[in-house]
């Protein structure tokens, strides 16, 4: 209760957030092939207020997450079933930097040297040189990908069969975990990158605490379910958030020792993502199926409706204000 | 007069007009539709050709683009049309408001080949047009250029080699055949011209050696909930009616028609009339295609498919192996008999599991698990229902000899539909079950004898027909037509069916051993290849020859020749 009041203070004091908040969403409610498309693709958040998601650049039907460089977040990197996009100058430039060798990316990650790594229907790449070629690493599905923000040459990949690592920038790859388990998502601690969590489609929750070499099956949670979330609080270490469908939301706040739902005042347990606010102590973020963006500013114990109506959020980015679309 | 009607009973040949009136026809329907106010870009684009209302064309090009472009690679090939049917007949204004559509919309690619061969099409064509244009990619008309070329020249080479995966489509055989009508039209580069009208050859033949007076028989990759059915009633029948002159004229002809006039408006050679008209003689036809990309759960990322079709002029009978080749509306085997006037009639029979399952959406999808099926059901209604005709499963094996088939299930159990449905026509004559378990039917001037392995039952089917529902796991049916003029009644046919040598059963799976009508022995037992499908042509059979990897394709009708090579792009004809 204590820890509850000291986040609100803090929400309360803090300054206006430092990060925007980008929604990779598609209206599908009242959605069939072939109808005029509901807004979907690119959405940002401003401000505090209600009501303030605007859509950044082009309508897109599978605009599914998005990266940046730390030394460039002007720069985002969308995933999207037809491509690899780079955003520019406030998100009104698009440009693919893949073509027709490739489709259905799944997830992007930039590492500390700067290299773009994807994840797609047929495999991995990388490129070296901002876009302009790549070089497939691996081949086999690939739903996850995260670069170590730490070690260059480091990158874990989820798949259809578990989670493979490699320690030589994808020469080679080692099954470190979840095996047999298709992966939906993986992080990186921001506090502790030896510290990783993964995500899987009905195997639970699996951990890594020696640098992502071996995964184990963390607390029972989500298991026989789909968890296509896991994110960590950057402003509490203590703070992790799952989200799946059937589940809804829950969160630790022991570091991802055991969890706690948090679904009270949400319409339904199918939760797509969800995500912490780095910019507002105990904000909390998650789409639900079909709804709306719900916002939790006490971790999840209350929620409010937040616009994005009849969504599904694939997934929630936050991006250095200073840079970004903006 | 009498014989002039059986003549064309026979051949299925309705036009009297030929070709070139018969797209001039579609071109006309389009161009003069009831109701201006609502008239969308067909009509633009007819009118266009036409050279009339210009002043309409322009106005109303630009309140539709205004609304807002939608239907991503489905809207980019109407506007491609009018873009080359413009020839300066459109206002500046017009003209500027379609370019900054390019730009401002962003269509998605899809994830089919029917769609990016759509989307690589149209972009290609663009560009070319608008060599400085800005474009909704963030590249270069040269850049959109290549890798739209690089992606046909894929397409061809992959299809020349190891088939289409979205093969012989009873709707989608329009939307292949219309890019590649734009690019014999409007392409300039030659190489890629010729490629395409080779191919317009190519699959023109691939549909012409597979139909029936305009019906695409056979196993398909796609087919829908009607044609499925009603096999007629579609895109292919379209075709076939325009393309040579069968079937009925469509009272309301599908638009890939129209678009496909619109470009190279290529009339196919002799020698394709003659194999899509000519069924006085029976034949089995073999296909080797592939199956759509499979991004998980299987190592290749294209399987093989092996067709099989005989046909003759009552009827035909065609098949794949079995198995899920194609997600939600693979149809794998069938009868289909030849009627007069196909307008409205269910002129066919088969039976298969009702297969839904996660995997299936998994292996070929990339969408999340819990909302696949929910999102597959909102298009496709029919996936997760019970009573379903549509769709593959992982659980039947097919084995086709001529004219007579057998169909195997070993359905697991916890299978979501554990079940086999029979689809029996509303428009079957003098059905009977006969106490041998062989049910017998007339279905036009085809005999048909179906014979259920497992116990079943009845039900109707909304609409007409009835529906044979089997609810056993391990289970099969057996196939055999013939015509009606091979035996001196129906009762002869009954009695040479009942003669048959049939044995079954089921333990540990499946399996018949059945003496067909022609004297051939089947073997067949569930899990097993009942034949060595190592050497199985990508064509093969009295009209069409290829050879896997050839990258050729020899059309063959009495004397005549005609040669497709690919790899040296050329085509050569011959008369022996």
């Amino acid at each position: 209760m204590r820890s509850l009041w000291i986040a609100m203070w803090l929400a309360a004091s803090m300054p206006a957030a430092d990060w925007t908040l980008y929604a990779t969403m598609t209206t599908s409610k009242g959605y069939v092939v072939g109808a005029k498309l509901l807004p979907s693709g690119v959405f940002a958040r401003d401000g505090d207020g209600d009501g303030r998601w605007r859509q950044v650049g082009f309508g897109h039907p599978f605009a599914v997450t998005a990266g940046y460089a730390e030394r460039d977040p002007a720069t985002l990197y969308l995933a999207a079933g037809n491509g690899l996009i780079r955003l520019t100058e406030g998100g009104s430039k698009w440009k693919f930097l893949t073509g027709s060798d490739v489709t259905e990316i799944r997830d992007v990650s930039v590492g500390p040297d700067g290299a773009i790594w994807y994840g797609h229907s047929a495999g991995v790449r990388v490129s070296r040189d901002l876009g302009v070629t790549w070089t497939e690493v691996k081949k086999k599905y690939a739903e996850a990908v995260r670069a170590d923000r730490t070690r260059a040459s480091v990158v874990l990949v989820g798949g259809e069969d578990g989670i493979w690592r490699t320690e030589d920038a994808g020469r080679t790859w080692r099954l470190a975990g979840a095996s047999g388990f298709g992966v939906m998502q993986m992080e990186q601690s921001p506090h502790d990158p030896c510290y990783w969590l993964a995500v899987t489609q009905h195997g639970g929750l699996f951990a890594s605490r020696d640098c992502g070499k071996s995964f184990e099956n963390a607390p029972r949670m989500g298991v026989e379910r789909v968890l296509y979330t896991v994110s960590f609080d950057k402003t509490d270490a203590r703070r992790v958030v799952l989200a799946g469908w059937g589940f809804g939301v829950a969160v630790s706040e022991d570091g991802g020792r055991t969890f706690a739902f948090r679904n009270a005042g949400l319409p339904s347990t199918d939760v797509w993502s969800a995500a912490f606010d780095p910019g507002r102590p105990g904000r909390l973020w998650a789409s639900v199926h079909e709804e709306a963006v719900y916002r939790s500013d006490d971790a999840g114990r209350s929620w409010v409706r937040d616009g994005l109506e009849g969504s599904i959020v694939y997934r929630f980015s936050f991006v250095p204000s200073k840079g970004g679309a903006r | 007069m009498r014989f002039l009607i059986l003549l064309v009973a026979v051949s299925g040949c309705w036009g009297a007009d030929g070709y070139r009136e018969r797209s001039a026809s579609v071109v006309r329907q389009y161009a003069g539709p009831a109701d201006l106010q609502t008239a969308s870009y067909g009509t633009i684009a007819a009118k266009l050709a036409l050279g009339q209302d210009l002043e309409w064309c322009s106005r109303r090009l630009e309140e539709i683009l205004a609304a807002g472009p939608t239907g991503d690679m489905f809207w980019m090939f109407p506007v491609t049309a009018i873009a080359y049917r413009d020839q300066g007949q459109l206002t500046p204004s017009a003209r500027a408001a379609l370019k900054k559509a390019w730009k401002t919309y962003m269509p998605y690619r899809g994830d089919t080949e029917n769609h990016w061969l759509l989307y690589y099409t149209c972009l290609y064509l663009m560009s070319q047009l608008w060599p400085d244009a800005e474009w909704y990619t963030g590249k270069t008309s040269a850049e959109n250029m290549a890798e739209a070329k690089t992606w046909i020249d894929g397409w061809v080479k992959l299809t020349t080699t190891r088939g289409q995966g979205e093969y012989d489509c009873t709707h989608y055989i329009g939307v292949y055949l219309l890019p590649m009508s734009y690019l014999t039209a409007w392409a300039k580069d030659a190489d890629l011209q010729k490629k395409a009208t080779m191919m317009l050859d190519y699959l023109i033949a691939d549909y012409a050696v597979e139909n029936l007076g305009g019906i695409y028989v056979g196993a398909h990759a796609r087919t829908d909930d009607k044609m499925v059915v009603e096999k007629w009633e579609g895109v292919a029948g379209d075709f076939g009616w325009m393309l040579f002159g069968l079937g009925p004229r469509p009272a309301a002809i599908g638009h890939y028609t129209l678009y496909y006039g619109l470009a190279a408006n290529y009339e196919p050679p002799a020698i394709l009339q003659k194999i899509a008209t000519d069924r006085s003689q029976p034949y089995t036809h073999y296909e080797k295609k592939r199956t759509r990309n499979r991004w998980r759960f299987a190592d290749e990322l294209h399987g093989p498919v092996y067709k099989t079709t005989y046909v003759r002029k009552e009827y035909a009978v065609g098949s794949d192996q079995g198995g899920v080749l194609q997600p939600i509306q693979q149809h794998s085997w069938d009868v289909t008999w030849a009627v007069p006037d196909p307008r409205g009639v269910q002129n066919t029979m088969f039976a298969l599991n009702p297969h839904s399952s996660l995997r299936e959406l998994q292996t070929y999808f990339v969408f999340g698990p819990d909302f696949g099926v929910e999102a597959v059901v909102r298009s496709k209604k029919t996936y997760d229902s019970p009573d379903k005709l549509l769709g593959g499963s992982p659980y039947e094996r097919i084995y086709q000899d001529k004219d007579a088939l057998i169909a195997l299930y070993d359905v697991p159990e916890g299978a979501r539909f554990p079940h086999v449905n029979g689809f029996f026509s509303k428009d079957l004559r003098e059905v009977v079950e006969d106490a041998s378990g062989w049910i017998f039917a007339k279905g036009g001037e085809a005999l048909l004898a179906l014979r259920p392995l497992r116990a079943y039952e009845w039900r109707d089917i909304a609409g007409g027909g009835r529906r044979l529902f089997s609810p056993h796991r391990k289970n099969g049916v057996i196939l055999q037509v013939a015509a009606a003029a091979e035996f001196a009644s129906y009762g002869e046919f009954q009695r040479a069916i009942r003669a048959l040598p049939l044995e079954f059963g089921f333990e540990p799976g499946p399996w018949v051993k059945f003496r067909n009508l022609r004297g051939a022995e089947m073997r067949f037992t569930y899990g097993v290849e009942p034949v060595d499908r190592s050497k199985w042509p990508l064509f093969g059979g009295p009209f069409l020859e290829a050879d896997v990897d050839s990258e050729q394709l020899v059309m063959k009708y009495g004397g005549m020749r005609r040669v497709l090579d690919f790899k040296k792009l050329t085509v050569s004809e011959a008369l022996r």
